[in-house]
């Protein structure tokens, strides 16, 4: 078999491989759909803001209602410290 | 077989020929390369995941929130001015909340604990999202508390637990029911119950709530809404469902610290690559190109076959890369990044990430990557194979 045939056979699984994973990623996103009328409930009936993903800290686990100033209001010249403040960028400027 | 299209396959097979006699080098070129397309990619599939899931999930959530400020920070707020937001035309309700941080010395956790009225939507409907009873006041007041919260504290429904008020004596309350599974992602570390309860919690007089939710009977005028509760609350901060959406947008952004390291990390490997690459051939290689415009070929020819090889490197890494971020954020829950993602957030749901892949985003990553690389491949070849054979191979 030629170089070019044996790339093509690489590439061509490759592919198959990233479909299949893309097919089951998809069934997931599927799955997650049929939960949102669930998650519509919830955030409805308790009025949330913000996505429980991280909660060290009040602005990263509620950004939404956070100033982009409080991870400095401990004290004056207080500095940022938790490790979630380099993930999430502050939220966009708010009164 | 078009005469055009095999010259292009032997061209091909020489390219890949020539590929594998420095498989060493090349294999090293396509794994670091493939390592900072995973980089990027992951990132930018996590944030479209989260991104996408705060979208879909925030869509109900109250179109205007009235927080009180004083001194730059948030101030428990009068229920006095809900009475003043009567005269504003289109507001369906405004109904107050009670909310604030627990925080759990003994396990070091952050427990979110919130008071809720029976006058919220859907309210009523909340028994859907939860396994055993509802919250419910007098006596120990019943709460519902999130799958995290009763994992940290080993409670079932039904069971007693106490917490501390700010004057440290104890508050009673019985484990009502806990949060489904499948609502994790917003109520992990929640201890939800009714309003009357978190008051006595926080000891927050009668008068007074963390926040008001306002519902607005169009939502088409949440912005003109918002605006005259902003000049008629001069001391608040008026927050409307777009600017939650927002948030959500922007917190998970490239501007972020950790983000821009990525960026940065990218860059720095991409410019070694292309300054490697950039700064000429080396006489091996060169040699081999005079030896092939000796044979006959032409300079359309060597620039072809370095295109195929540049394209090879590029587009092997290109594939690797985005396939392991793939898998790495929807299958092993993006545990790369976990560590910075919640930080020491001792409550956290395990993330399922099912992002959309759009063909606009692989374009994207593919112009950023790929097109600059098969750029300083191809420029450096052009300049050798335009020099004639005999002065290359004497050179």
């Amino acid at each position: 078999m030629r170089p070019a045939s044996w790339l093509l056979l690489v590439v061509a699984l490759s592919l198959a491989f990233d479909a299949t994973l893309l097919a089951v990623g998809q069934e997931r996103r599927i799955a997650q759909q049929r939960e949102l009328p669930l998650l519509h409930t919830v955030t409805a009936a308790l009025g949330l803001s913000d996505l429980c993903v991280a909660t060290e800290a009040r602005y990263t686990r509620h950004p939404a209602v956070s100033d982009p100033v409080a991870p400095f209001m401990d004290h004056p010249g207080a500095m940022e410290h938790f490790p979630t403040g380099s993930f999430w960028a502050p939220p966009p400027f708010r009164r | 077989m078009n005469s055009a299209l095999e010259k292009h396959l032997n061209i091909l097979d020489y390219a890949l020929s020539a590929l594998w006699r420095h498989r060493l080098k090349n294999g090293g070129i396509v794994v670091v390369f493939a390592a900072v397309i995973f980089l990027v990619a992951s990132f930018q599939l996590v944030t479209t995941a989260l991104t996408e899931t705060a979208g879909k999930v925030l869509a109900v959530t109250p179109e205007i929130t009235i927080q009180r400020m004083s001194a730059g920070r948030q101030e428990a707020i009068p229920l006095a001015y809900a009475e003043k937001l009567h005269d504003i035309f289109g507001i369906r309700a405004v109904v107050p909340r009670v909310w604030g941080y627990y925080f759990d010395e003994v396990r070091g956790a952050n427990y979110t604990v919130l008071g809720v009225s029976a006058d919220m939507p859907q309210a009523d409907e909340l028994s859907r999202a939860v396994v055993g009873g509802v919250m419910g006041s007098g006596g120990q007041g019943k709460v519902v508390v999130g799958r995290a919260v009763s994992q940290a504290l080993q409670l079932q429904p039904g069971q007693l637990f106490s917490l501390f008020r700010p004057n440290l004596s104890l508050k009673a309350m019985t484990v009502a029911g806990i949060f489904r599974p499948e609502t994790d992602l917003l109520t992990a570390d929640l201890i939800a119950m009714p309003l009357v309860e978190a008051r006595d919690l926080f000891l927050i007089p009668a008068s007074k709530a963390t926040d008001l939710c306002v519902y607005i009977s169009n939502p088409a005028e949440i912005g003109t809404i918002a605006e005259k509760i902003s000049k008629l609350l001069p001391d608040t901060r008026v927050l409307t469902r777009p600017q939650i959406q927002k948030t959500y947008q922007v917190v998970f952004g490239w501007r972020s610290g950790f983000a821009s390291v990525c960026l940065l990390a990218a860059l720095a490997a991409f410019a070694i690559l292309a300054w490697d690459k950039a700064s000429g051939l080396s006489p091996e290689e060169r040699r081999e190109i005079a030896i092939l415009k000796i044979l006959g070929w032409e300079t359309a020819d060597v620039l072809a076959m370095r295109f195929w090889e540049g394209g090879l490197v590029a587009g092997l890494a290109f594939l690797l890369g985005c396939t392991l971020a793939y898998l790495h954020v929807v299958f092993f829950g993006a545990s790369l990044f976990r560590p910075v993602l919640v930080g020491w957030s001792v409550l956290h749901p395990a993330l399922s990430l099912a992002p959309h892949v759009t063909l606009k985003e692989v374009l994207l990553l593919l112009a950023f990557t790929v097109v600059p690389y098969l750029a300083v491949t191809v420029v450096p070849a052009w300049r050798a194979a335009s020099v004639p054979a005999e002065s290359a191979l004497s050179g």
